[in-house]
């Protein structure tokens, strides 16, 4: 008899003689027998697949064994298990190299956090009242298989509907799967500053309805339109290092970043030049650029193949986007737009690139078709220093938010989407999904949309279930990354993906045949061969685009400032310490950093206070409450 | 030889993102505050990344400067702790030991970069955000100071590694959570006395300067322009 059967057998007197010999036993949690074998002290590295956005870092994930309170057979208890401590990036990962940002950094909080929900739990109350009931994962099933099946019974398959977060991988092919098998439309995925546009941008320009990858290592010119490529745009952290590799990673070269855009993002204050400029005329200063470039004869206009045939006046030089035009329109000086352009073409290799806010306007796809059209002019397209395509392999096909409208949905199910909190309240996001029947939540959170449900499973989180990702873009090879379970769960949760093969394998009409896994660890291990890559290749109807002018839509006390994340969007203000220094215009006030006020002390004796003792604290005057802290002994 | 931990950061790698800064809270066990506390100036951030601007809108130029324990070679820390709890290690770095430490704060006041956190309570993490913290790093209670380590958890763990396999540490094996995440290589950890290594080419780099030079402080991290 080994030890641990020694514990097995032992085990049920054993607990019961400690708990009779020290106090009062209902204090004490059932100790459960280890389900792994660890050493205790001995950290072990086990890979996973960051699911925070859609660049899909590989993680190398930090174990040590520890005791957590678990739910077992809806028993609680402590257990010995091994304890997932530190996300790090993953050294052999082409995505992210070892690096990893700030939001996965944080990933495991997603994990730990004290409000994540144990169990299934039902409505009770009236929606968004947060009512809750806990039921057991039978009773949940039994409850959806019944929806699905009286759907199936009416002959309405087609009012199931899921909306999911847009990931590639087999867990979105599952999805998908799911719901054509079913018989439902294809699943729509939600995304907030949707690159949809950009997608369709480049099937139109290039031929590849997909994210381009950039290689800034290579880059000695970068423009970027409104994109935040070193915050949250596309892959930041692939991005990123090529940032740093374009700045200082080659002896005697340091590329040039410009910035052009209408807030300064975080990726806007690392530019050398930041260019501000009218929102949503971002293709407006690009064909202004390439209008330069082609009269200075620097390029033919043959030079951008395709992509400049799209956009109308290109053969001819877009004569109307003369440098003065320009600036009439945008506000970007016209002797500075055409210094831009002569640099852009004089250094090689250059690329432009847009994302974004310029994405989000209803003229978004004519900007975006303008920033392709500049880049093919300088041949920056798969060509070191340019923008390149990652090999993509199958991809589930969704569709936009906007079909939840249209269509008559009885039966909602929801995986890791939050859109009532994401959206502005003019897309009436909320008041859509409270005219659906009967909503289906996977979510971890009671967060603004699984409020609105009347089911929620809770799904496991990442770190405990196998995980997947596809990612669109990023490396120039094409990359899957498959990764088993870090971590045993801690709560009474269920994976999403072995629920719905559940579900699947339940109905009166089973899908079985389609889906025949048991679980997702078995579609996975069946599909271990990945699919072979797929050129998707894009043929869509050609046809010149001319300037549209953005618009706005909604009204614009619909969007209320709720946050002020920086002191220029602060409203103007008196100093409530000495009550005579104005705090004048938006632009002195939140672009005056302590080096600015310093150079006019007399402004405001407060000011002067809070310099001398903010010397080490380095708080700025642009808030009236930073002041008042600043004057208090540090 | 003896090892002098030193580093190098690249400014102009640096895009302010605070990779280093979370990485650097989720492996030292590092404590929020909460909101109150922290309005009183008490949140601790062994790392921190400070914004500079300059010029006028629309000219705005925006710094970023990541500061931590600058791991001083004539530390003004030091020699004002009555309990030698903040003391020089054989490897030049800045020790703090917590059990000695009886919070007199002198070292913070000392201190010209404000780079020591003082603990005003015991740091508390909701169940089962505990489980998260790190078994290497020990968790400090109240009435002590605490600061960056230069992770000296890995730098022990690296060195007892490499002495297991009979071989002398290899330069970049050790890195501390900061230095492992920066996206951009902004932050570059290493041995100052090996002339190879990586660190010690980036100090001697006409880039290369220190913070708050002029108090003589002798810093041993180059922020290189």
């Amino acid at each position: 008899m080994d030890r641990r059967q020694f514990i097995k057998a032992t085990a049920l007197t054993g607990t019961s003689a400690t708990l009779a010999s020290c106090g009062n036993p209902e204090y004490h949690l059932i100790r459960f027998i280890p389900e792994e074998a660890l050493t205790p002290g001995i950290a072990v590295l086990k890979p996973s697949v960051c699911p925070l956005c859609s660049a899909g870092c590989g993680l190398s994930v930090r174990v040590i064994e520890g005791e957590a309170e678990v739910i077992r057979k809806n028993q609680l208890g402590v257990t010995k298990m091994g304890l997932a401590k530190k996300l790090e990036g993953d050294p052999a990962h082409p995505v992210n190299q070892g690096r990893l940002c700030a939001r996965g950094q944080a990933a495991i909080q997603v994990t730990y956090h004290p409000d994540r929900l144990g169990h299934p739990l039902k409505r009770t109350g009236a929606r968004f009242t947060g009512q809750f009931q806990e039921l057991t994962w039978d009773e949940a099933l039994s409850e959806l298989i019944s929806k699905l099946d009286s759907l199936a019974m009416a002959n309405d398959q087609k009012s199931l509907a899921f909306l999911t977060r847009p990931q590639r991988g087999l867990r979105s092919d599952l999805v998908a799967e799911f719901a054509s098998r079913f018989g439902a439309p294809e699943p729509i995925a939600f995304e907030f500053f949707s690159d949809d546009v950009l997608r369709r941008a480049n099937a139109l320009s290039f031929g590849k309805e997909q994210l381009p990858t950039f290689d800034f290592a290579e880059s000695r010119y970068v423009i970027a339109f409104g994109a935040d490529f070193l915050g949250t745009w596309n892959s930041p952290v692939s991005q990123s290092i090529g940032y740093g590799q374009m700045r200082q990673g080659r002896p005697g070269v340091r590329g040039k970043f410009i910035q052009v855009e209408s807030r300064m993002s975080q990726t806007g204050a690392n530019a050398d030049e930041w260019v501000p400029m009218k929102p949503g005329l971002d293709g407006v200063l690009a064909l202004g650029l390439a209008h330069v470039i082609m009269k200075a004869g620097l390029r033919r206009p043959e030079a951008a193949g395709g992509a400049g045939t799209l956009i109308e006046g290109w053969a001819g030089g877009l004569a109307g986007y003369s440098p003065e035009e320009v600036e009439k329109q945008t506000g970007v000086a016209a002797s500075r737009s055409e210094r831009l352009a002569k640099e852009f073409a004089d250094q090689r290799p250059a690329v432009a690139l847009i994302g974004g806010a310029p994405l989000a306007q209803t003229n978004g796809l004519f900007s975006a078709l303008a920033v392709n059209a500049l880049n093919a002019l300088v041949g920056s397209i798969e060509t070191p220093g340019g923008i390149f395509f990652t090999p993509q392999g199958r991809v589930a096909q969704t569709r936009s938010i906007d079909k939840v409208a249209d269509s008559n949905i009885q039966l909602l199910l929801i995986d890791g989407a939050n859109p009532v909190f994401a959206t502005p309240p003019a897309w009436k996001v909320r008041e859509t999904l409270m005219k659906i029947p009967f909503i289906v939540s996977f979510g971890n959170f009671l967060d603004e949309t699984s409020t609105l449900a009347d089911l929620v499973l809770p799904d496991h989180s990442f770190l405990e279930s196998w995980v997947d990702s596809r990612p669109e873009s990023g490396a120039k090879t094409a990359v899957a990354s498959v990764a088993g379970p870090v971590m045993r769960p801690l709560h009474d949760t269920r994976a999403m993906p072995d629920v719905l093969l559940e579900v699947g394998r339940k109905l009166k009409k089973p899908l079985s045949p389609a889906l025949p896994w048991q679980t997702f660890e078995e579609m996975i291990r069946s599909s271990e061969k990945s699919p072979a890559v797929i050129d998707r290749r894009y043929s869509g109807a050609a046809r010149t685009v001319n300037f549209i002018a953005p618009q706005f839509d909604g009204d614009a006390g619909e969007y209320p400032f709720h946050f002020l994340p920086y002191p220029s969007a602060a409203p103007q203000r008196i100093c409530p310490g000495c009550r005579n220094y104005r705090i004048r215009s938006r632009a002195r006030c939140g672009a005056a950093g302590w080096r600015s006020i310093r150079r006019r002390p007399q402004d405001c004796r407060l000011v002067r206070e809070i310099l001398w003792r903010s010397h080490r604290a380095r708080v700025l005057c642009g808030f009236p409450r930073l002041c008042r802290r600043g004057l208090r002994p540090m | 030889m003896s090892h002098r931990w030193g580093m190098a950061v690249d400014l102009d790698r640096c895009t302010g993102c605070e990779a280093c800064v979370t990485a650097c809270r989720a492996e030292n066990n590092v404590p929020t505050v909460g909101p109150e506390q922290a309005a009183r100036g008490r949140a601790i951030n062994w790392i921190r990344v400070e914004r500079y601007y300059e010029g006028e809108f629309p000219d705005v130029r925006v710094k970023f400067r990541p500061v931590l324990c600058q791991q001083c070679d004539a530390a003004p820390c030091e020699p004002v702790c009555p309990t030698y709890a903040s003391h020089h290690t054989e490897e030049g770095l800045n020790a703090q030991v917590y059990n000695r430490c009886i919070g007199t704060r002198y070292c913070a006041n000392a201190c010209p970069y404000n780079v020591r956190f003082f603990d005003f309570a015991n740091p508390v993490w909701d169940k089962p955000l505990h489980l998260q913290l790190n078994p290497d790093v020990s968790v400090r209670e109240v009435g002590v100071m605490e600061k960056c380590t230069f992770c000296v958890q890995r730098i022990n763990e690296g060195k007892t590694r490499a002495k297991a396999e009979g071989r002398e540490v290899r330069d970049g094996e050790i890195k501390p959570a900061c230095a492992q995440a920066c996206p951009t290589t902004a932050i570059v950890f290493g041995d100052l006395n090996d002339p190879e290594s990586e660190v010690s080419r980036l100090s001697h780099s006409p880039r290369g300067s220190k913070l708050l030079e002029d108090l003589g402080t002798k810093p041993k991290i180059t922020y290189l322009r």
